[in-house]
């Protein structure tokens, strides 16, 4: 590794580290959560990034962890079956247990035939889970308690977020060495060509699942992490959308770099929690930043770092700073328009709306409040400020094209030959 | 080559058939090679070459008949273990790691033979021996320069090379190269030749090649395939002068 990139390492560590005397206790809670979704997007990318295997139901190898580690918290009444700090290992070997089986199944097959066999393996597990009151819980699912131990209470957030922050960094510190084992190496060997490998003398099937158990493994991990910060598992955990969540996260982040998912679970992770008080319309939000993400970024935020990076070397910084901010500023003026919208929208089908002008027959639409504003639904002034700001973002949008387009030609006359530049200004004249 | 006549045959296939629904593709064919020749597989397009290639290295499992490699039956074994036991091949399509650097695809390819496939406990940094090798088949087949270069972004000859590297890294016995010339150009030609009567010095080599400049002057042996069926074996002046042969496909294509 450059040594920049140890500087950015320890300066996040360092950040991870004073946290807690930095924020509130809810957005301690919220810290959590989001180490969490990192560790889980992490061990799904082995898998996915990494392996080139696209699973839709990493929710059961989470959920599994998360009831293993329940279990082991509730073990000889209470006492628990290990130390409260050691509990995610439950977690760890419960999802490398159900890692194996699942995945010796699943990589019979590849492509979207694996995809569909880990989705109906997860939605059976789903189906399951509920007459399996037992193990489960049933509807009402289970709670626990986190027992003191090695000094420690764990009855405050911050010893939480401390012991959460500290098996995150070493399951991320492992993920990352397994990367420079030899059955690291052929995991991108598996995404690459699998084909290949196997005329090579590999043993294909044994190889995928090995790759399939470290990531439940660590899928488990972050499950013991979330039954230990909730004192509670329920067959929800096992929920398609939990799926489908970590899925999105880490295509947001970039699959194609280490960290990547973990960015985009964290960030994402945060948006449910500082957007989800706001608006009841976040999932579409997200819905709709994962689309863009996949259309104009495809390579996730870590792509996107890496293309400017790649921007700055090749035009210089002076150049590239104007575009990113009237891009920035496009995209605040297209966001804007699309919030204002959707949350007029959203008001105005709502069911309180729709009561309020049954109960008043006659007397028109009434003025929906927004912003500390009153908008009349029928009035042109209301939709104009959506047009207004979404017209002027997409005018915006055309600006910075350009002149990327330009920073593009400059660049290109620089590389040809003197003649072959003047040939190009004479056609630009 | 007069020692190649006495010498033991290490691949054999008799009678062996493929279909693939009522179609027959190989219909009977027998074919042997010997320990330490250069022997090319020949014949018109769609005569079944890659699909022997493909019996002979586990891909297909044959309808029946019977493949020996050294004295085991491998006919319907997987590519995996056919490869572990000393034969090794490349594709007519190049089929790489290609997002890989060339060092790695190399080194994915070293990796088996050293028995690490299942290490999770020790980096892949400190298997000297590994790296050491994959230096050696870099030097071997001249990509040394391109060491850290994208495979999939390699020119076309420099795949091939690194293709016939790949299938050198298990050091195997036999070797079956699927028209590694093929999509060259004549310097690349020559020096792919080349490379290949150096690397497979000491191992026996099976290919197929439709440059019958290259398969002259490259093999001691030539067999024929026809419609699926081996219409003639022998020395490459043997091969010239077979009537059935130039009936068959030489004459057409190629003034002898």
């Amino acid at each position: 590794m450059k040594p920049n990139t140890w500087i950015a390492l320890a300066l996040g560590v360092g950040l991870l580290l004073a946290l807690p005397a930095l924020t509130t206790a809810s957005l301690l809670n919220a810290s959590i959560q989001m180490l969490i979704a990192a560790l889980f997007a992490c061990a799904f990318n082995v898998l996915c990034g990494q392996g080139g295997m696209l699973s839709f139901g990493h929710a059961a190898y989470f959920g599994v962890g998360t009831f293993a580690t329940v279990h082991a918290m509730n073990a000889f009444n209470g006492a628990g079956l290990l130390p409260t700090p050691l509990m995610p290992l439950a977690g760890a070997a419960m999802g490398l247990l159900v890692g194996i089986v699942a995945g010796w199944f699943a990589t019979k097959r590849t492509g979207a035939y694996f995809a569909m066999i880990t989705l109906a393996l997860a939605e059976l597990l789903h189906a399951l889970a509920p007459q399996l009151k037992g193990v489960f819980g049933g509807e009402a699912g289970i709670s626990t308690m986190r027992m003191p131990a090695w000094g420690l209470t764990f009855g405050s957030s911050t010893e939480v977020y401390y012991l959460t922050l500290a098996w995150v960094l070493l399951s991320l510190a492992l993920l990352y060495l397994y990367t420079l084992t030899p059955v690291g190496r052929l995991t991108l060997g598996l995404r690459e060509n699998t084909h290949r490998l196997r005329f090579l003398g590999y043993d294909v099937h044994r190889l995928n699942v090995t790759v399939f158990a470290i990531s439940a493994m660590f899928a488990g991990v972050a499950g013991g992490l979330q039954a230990l910060n909730t004192e509670s598992a329920n067959y929800v955990l096992l929920e398609g959308h939990v799926s489908a969540a970590v899925v999105l996260n880490s295509y947001i982040g970039g699959v194609s770099v280490f960290l990547g998912p973990a960015l985009g679970a964290a960030l994402m992770t945060f948006f449910g929690y500082a957007v989800s008080d706001l608006t009841r319309a976040w999932l579409l939000y997200q819905g709709i930043l994962f689309v863009l993400v996949m259309m104009f970024m495809p390579s996730g935020l870590t792509g996107f770092f890496q293309w400017l990076g790649a921007g700055r070397r090749a035009h210089g910084s002076a150049a590239l700073v104007p575009l990113l901010v009237l891009g920035v500023l496009a995209g605040l003026l297209l966001t804007a328009g699309t919030v204002f919208t959707v949350e007029l929208l959203q008001r105005f089908f709502s069911q309180d709306y729709r009561s309020m002008a049954a109960l008043r027959p006659g007397a028109g639409w009434a003025p929906i409040a927004l912003f500390g504003r009153e908008w009349l639904p029928t009035a042109v002034g209301t939709w104009a400020v959506p047009l207004v700001l979404c017209g002027a973002g997409a005018a915006l949008v055309l600006v910075v094209r350009r002149m990327w387009q330009a920073l593009l030609d400059r660049a290109e006359e620089k590389q040809a030959a003197p003649h072959a530049a003047v040939a190009a200004q004479g056609d630009a004249l | 080559m007069s020692t190649t006549s006495i010498r033991q045959p290490i691949l054999t296939l008799s009678g062996v058939h493929k279909s693939f629904g009522d179609t027959q593709i190989i219909r009977g064919v027998d074919l042997e090679l010997r320990a330490g020749e250069r022997h090319a597989l020949i014949g018109p397009n769609g005569a079944g070459k890659s699909t022997v290639f493909h019996l002979i290295s586990g891909h297909y499992v044959p309808s029946s008949g019977r493949i020996s490699f050294e004295g085991h039956d491998i006919q319907g074994a997987s590519p995996q273990h056919i490869n572990r036991l000393g034969l090794a091949r490349s594709f007519q399509i190049t089929n790489i790691f290609p997002k890989l650097s060339v060092f790695e695809n190399l080194r994915l390819a070293v990796m088996r033979r050293h028995g690490v496939q299942n290490t999770l406990w020790r980096f892949i940094g400190s298997y000297p021996k590994v790296r050491e090798e994959t230096e050696q088949l870099l030097e071997q087949v001249r990509l040394a320069g391109r060491r850290d270069a994208i495979a999939g972004e390699l020119s076309y000859s420099e795949q091939r090379s690194m293709e016939i590297a790949m299938a050198l890294a298990s050091d195997p016995r036999v070797i079956l190269l699927d028209e590694p010339m093929a999509g060259m150009s004549h310097e690349e030609t020559d020096y792919a030749v080349e490379l290949i009567k150096r690397v497979t010095q000491g191992r026996s080599l099976l290919i197929v090649e439709h440059d019958m400049d290259v398969v002259f002057s490259l093999c001691d042996r030539i067999s024929v395939l026809v419609y699926g069926q081996v219409i003639a074996t022998g020395t490459p002046d043997e091969i010239r002068s077979n009537q059935k042969v130039k009936e068959a496909y030489l004459g057409e294509e190629v003034a002898v």
